[in-house]
């Protein structure tokens, strides 16, 4: 009786952790992993997580969290003490580090105008990195003495931007370690940081993900068309048939309209890896639209032969052809063009779909060209390669932000919800 | 039951497992909870309700799911025809609610496979299929029946049933299957086989085979498997076909030219069948890596696919 309070006790602070981690856990599952350790006893670690996970974790993904905290919670003493061990050398290294870090700004400005997130950020600096920020000191020497307070906020910007540049690139560090299953890695990885032989891998999950859309659209449209009136008219006509019994019941059907889909699709050097995920992702979307048409531009306009886009792997071969390779982005000339052609491209029921990530060299152009696309276009969204989080650092997305609806799309997980979003509308 | 007979019974049916494996058909089973499978097309999901089937003794009743399934196909539809027939043949009759009541009896009941698994008198296996085939709606409606055993029939009123089927869904990720319909289950994920396993599944397949064969062909396979450049990665149920076929042409030692010629029992696309004529010229399709940690041939036994297998 005294095991099964422990067994209790222990199995929801279990449980808890794993709601922490985002798993599913209700009391149900609480009584059922004690049932199954009363019959499975705790002889062997590697039964226990299998039978444990067998009632916890109810997906792939959840198996994953499942396995960190089960590694974290059902432990030996011995390895508690070597982690504790572990924990607090690198804290005291994390502590000497930080110190480091504050005498070193103390000396050029002060160290109370950094947050400890600042500071860590310093001293993960590399070595030559902060030794161009001592010798600021020795170069500027003239201005100090002339302007002491300017000379303060000049060494403080400077400090400060090195430090936002390290905390962004921790950040992007970050994001690529977590998952230890490789296939959740790339699917919540950076697409613009896929390498060469990660890419067939990232279209095949291309496919898996369009494939699952397609599959729910269907079902959608299927559903629609069910609850469907009884045709009445063909009923009774089938009925004569069989001499006036209704022997077969006939329906409504329903006919679904598609939008005409317009993509501007951004192919400057930035870009053009980004891209060819979208245009895949959305090629595949059989069910999306009627019709689509796709222009692409850097530095100019081109309407793509949808013929020619058919195979995607000679994409990029197709915009080196085009010129546009490899140039800088002018987005608001691009918009311009198109919304002055003749015969218009935009009408109520086209739903302008722009790919980009907004670093655009006519920036007031563009803005205003947007205005002149969201009166004349049905719809208009935004898919983001950048980060969404990295949005308040950029000035122009900020911009475009307040004018058309943007969804974030930095990796295949995201690319798949926002195209999901928009087979959806 | 307990875990080690389980294991006697999956021994019998000649079914090869692992201690996971086994340990979550524990699991369900003792629960009484039905077990959601997941895993890649050809890695023996739907093999999975066989067994259990055939080691627990149960008639196995399979649902193949697709899309607009419903009610009438999976539980019970009413003979439609049959009531017909029988309202004209008694067109005549005095008693007209008795008409109205025979009408919907057992009688004019077409029974489908899940009516048919809660109403057997003795427990049955009972296999849904590729349940992320079918709609929303039939998940909702499974609902019902997985979480209390029993189901509604309007005319009728609630069926409860007779005896518990042990209930296993496979499903091949075509939508994501919803969170309430995984909360009932006990969930398994099946990834492809380890190099031993798989060798372990070709020699009590196809126990007449050649051995060296086996090893050369489960060597390739896994080559292949964990190639990035391959999009369709080879099922077990390939190699064991493969295997069949390079037997029946009576071939005992891998060489590129057999493979080249019989690649279309393992490799389903153009692109797949180009990556593979790079991985052998290159001599990565037959390369005799090893991850099973065995390091000398006494210790290894040629399990591994080491020292046994010719070099292409």
């Amino acid at each position: 009786m005294l095991d099964t309070e422990v067994y209790l006790e222990k199995l929801s602070l279990f449980g808890r952790l794993l709601r922490q981690e985002g798993l599913n856990v209700s009391p149900n599952e609480t009584a059922d992993a004690l049932r199954i350790l009363l019959e499975v006893g705790f002889e062997d670690r590697e039964i226990v997580r299998a039978a444990m996970s067998t009632v916890y974790a109810k997906s792939r993904e959840e198996q994953d969290k499942f396995n960190r905290v089960f590694n974290g919670f059902f432990i030996s003493e011995d390895a508690i003490r070597a982690i504790d061990k572990k924990h607090s050398e690198q804290e005291a290294r994390q502590a000497a580090a930080r110190q480091q870090a504050e005498q070193d700004l103390d000396q050029h400005s002060s160290s109370l105008l950094y947050n400890e997130a600042q500071k860590d950020a310093y001293a993960a600096l590399p070595e030559d990195e902060k030794e161009r920020l001592r010798q600021l000191k020795d170069r500027f020497i003239g201005p100090e003495s002339r302007n002491p307070e300017l000379y303060q906020n000049f060494i403080h910007s400077v400090f400060a931007r090195s430090i936002l540049e390290q905390q962004l690139m921790m950040e992007d560090a970050a994001l690529g370690a977590a998952p230890t299953d490789p296939e959740l890695g790339l699917m919540l990885r950076d697409i613009s940081k896929f390498s060469d032989t990660e890419i067939p891998k990232a279209v095949s999950y291309i496919h898996d993900i369009t494939r699952q859309i397609n599959g729910e659209l269907t079902q959608k449209r299927k559903k629609a068309g069910r609850d469907s009136k009884l045709d009445l008219r063909r009923t009774i006509r089938k009925g004569l048939e069989t001499g006036g019994t209704l022997y077969r019941l006939s329906y409504k059907k329903k006919r679904s309209r598609k939008k005409q889909l317009v993509i501007l699709c951004d192919v400057s050097a930035s870009m053009v890896q980004f891209s060819e995920f979208v245009l895949r992702f959305i090629r595949s979307l059989d069910e999306t639209s009627e019709s689509s048409r796709i222009f692409l531009f850097s530095e100019g306009l081109v309407e793509a032969d949808p013929f020619r886009l058919q195979n995607m792997d000679m994409f990029r071969d197709y915009v080196r052809q085009s010129g546009l390779y490899g140039r800088g982005t002018a987005m608001g000339r691009a918009l311009k063009e198109l919304n002055d052609r003749v015969p218009p491209v935009f009408s109520p029921s086209t739903m302008l779909l722009v790919v980009s990530d907004a670093k655009t060299v006519d920036l007031e152009l563009c803005a205003s060209e947007l205005q002149r696309t969201l009166r004349s276009a049905g719809k208009v969204f935004w898919l983001n390669p950048i980060p969404e989080r990295k949005w308040q650092y950029v000035r122009s997305i900020m911009m475009m932000k307040e004018l058309v609806p943007m969804l974030p799309c930095s990796t295949l997980n995201e690319l798949g919800n926002a195209c999901r979003k928009l087979a959806y509308m | 039951m307990d875990l080690t007979t389980l294991r006697q019974k999956m021994d019998e049916a000649h079914y090869i497992y692992d201690d996971t494996l086994a340990t979550v058909l524990y699991v369900a089973l003792t629960l009484g909870r039905p077990l959601l499978i997941e895993g890649a097309a050809g890695v023996g999901k739907t093999e999975i309700a066989k067994v259990m089937a055939s080691a627990l003794d149960r008639e196995l009743v399979r649902l193949q799911c697709y899309e607009g399934l419903d009610e009438s196909k999976t539980l019970y539809e009413w003979n439609y025809q049959k009531q017909l027939l029988s309202i004209q043949v008694h067109m005549g009759s005095e008693d007209r609610d008795e008409l109205t009541r025979s009408l919907f009896s057992d009688e004019y009941m077409l029974e489908r496979p899940l009516l048919k698994s809660i109403r057997s008198e003795k427990s049955v296996v009972l296999l849904i299929d590729e349940i992320d085939k079918s709609d929303e709606e039939f998940e909702a409606f499974l609902l019902e029946l997985l979480s209390d055993m029993q189901v509604t029939v309007p005319e009728v009123g609630t069926i409860r049933a007779k005896s518990i089927p042990f209930v296993v869904l496979t499903s091949n990720k075509a939508r994501p299957i919803s969170d309430a319909l995984r909360r009932r289950c006990a969930y398994l994920y099946i990834d492809y086989p380890s190099l031993d396993k798989e060798l372990a599944i070709l020699r009590a397949k196809l126990p007449h085979v050649d051995d060296a064969l086996c090893v050369a062909v489960a060597t390739a396979v896994r080559n292949l498997r964990n190639s990035e450049a391959i999009l369709k990665k080879p099922s077990i149920a390939e190699a064991l076909d493969w295997t069949a076929a390079l037997d029946a042409l009576g071939v005992r030692e891998l060489t590129p030219e057999i493979i080249r010629s019989t690649v279309g029992f393992v490799l389903k696309n153009n692109e797949d069948i180009l990556t593979m004529e790079d991985m052998l010229e290159s001599g990565e399709l037959t390369a005799e890596e090893c991850d099973c940690g065995h390091e000398g041939e006494e210790e290894c036994d040629g399990h591994c696919g080491h020292h046994h297998h010719h070099h292409a």
